[in-house]
């Protein structure tokens, strides 16, 4: 059992349509390159050219909003980790 | 004072018991500001102004394009190289003369946005997030809500921020999606009325507000998600609010 990572409907074109991602628990930042192994193609929405995590990556632990200093701390097995994009059009 | 027109006009809404005709008259005593006449401005200002704010400020300095046409509603065929904001205005005293419109056709920016806003009640239903956080700014000084509504495609979201109870715009968006955003008109449609929906609501003092939380809509699957929203201990703008 590790983290399931849930991916926004915006991200699931680049990992064939799944919403839940399992990945071995570990830091959010982990788990998302755990995720960016499994489907290389989402790596440049999540990452610009310079190898800096994009500022429109949202990150939710349990449904709850984490910001930079929470991205290296551990989670936990069954927790789960959402992956967003800000939107910004109106 | 509601005249007999308007307690007719109203009528299905004054029976709900949280309304009533204070709740009316609280509605008609409102300032509302809504910043883009654009797709979620379009659903905004049709239902405010359809529920009888007293007093909505438009503010868009686009022109009518014939590609805004699948999205926003308040215009036509025959408004392409208008001024939005005009042709919001002119659509909505169409749609209610019982309330006052005044259409501003400028663009936001450092020098205007705090005389723009004065003590007027903020909707965001901006298209670019330098404009968003200007209009933040001002709400987080002057302690004014903000009405926030995003989209990109089937998906959308939306929240209310109260300077000093919730994370302010600057604590959730460091930047957006880059370049052509896709929308669809239901998109900006469901999002805009969420949005209009959460200003009645603070309005009358009724219900629940969408504060601390963002509401996502995925229209590909049709499911609505809520997640919590917390500020951000390094926010440059609310900090003195923490």
């Amino acid at each position: 059992m590790g983290v399931n990572v849930r991916i926004s409907s915006l991200l699931r074109k680049f990992t064939d349509g799944q919403e839940l991602v399992e990945v071995p628990s570990n830091s959010p930042l982990e788990c998302l390159h755990s995720v960016i192994e499994q489907f290389p193609k989402i790596k440049k929405w999540l990452y610009d050219n310079q190898g800096e995590l994009r500022p429109q990556v949202w990150f939710f632990v349990n449904k709850e909003r984490i910001y930079a200093d929470d991205l290296n701390k551990p989670l936990n097995d069954g927790d789960e980790l959402l992956i967003l994009l800000a939107a910004g059009g109106g | 004072m509601l005249s007999k027109r308007e307690l007719a006009r109203y009528e299905r809404q004054l029976i709900l018991p949280e309304w009533g005709k204070e709740g009316q008259r609280k509605l008609k005593k409102s300032k509302v500001l809504v910043a883009g006449a654009g797709g979620l401005g379009s659903t905004v200002l049709t239902y405010l102004a359809i529920a009888g704010v007293g007093k909505i400020r438009i503010i868009d300095s686009d022109k009518v394009e014939l590609s805004n046409l699948n999205r926003q509603v308040l215009y036509s065929d025959s408004d392409i190289g208008k001024k939005k904001a005009v042709c919001a205005g002119e659509r909505l005293e169409s749609l209610n003369p019982y309330i006052q419109i005044e259409a501003i056709d400028e663009v936001i920016t450092e020098n205007n946005v705090f005389e723009l806003v004065a003590d007027y009640l903020i909707v965001d239903a901006l298209d670019n997030l330098p404009t968003r956080h200007l209009l933040n700014s001002v709400a987080v000084k002057r302690n004014l809500p903000l009405f926030h509504g995003a989209v990109h495609g089937l998906e959308g979201r939306a929240t209310t921020i109260i300077p000093g109870k919730t994370p302010c715009l600057r604590c959730l968006y460091k930047g957006v999606i880059p370049g052509k955003i896709p929308v669809v008109g239901i998109t900006p449609g469901i999002i805009g009325c969420i949005q209009a929906a959460e200003l009645v609501k603070y309005i009358l003092g009724v219900g629940e507000l969408l504060t601390n939380r963002l509401t996502i809509f995925d229209g590909l699957s049709l499911r609505f998600s809520e997640v919590r929203l917390k500020k951000d201990p390094k926010c440059e703008e609310c900090k003195s609010c923490h």
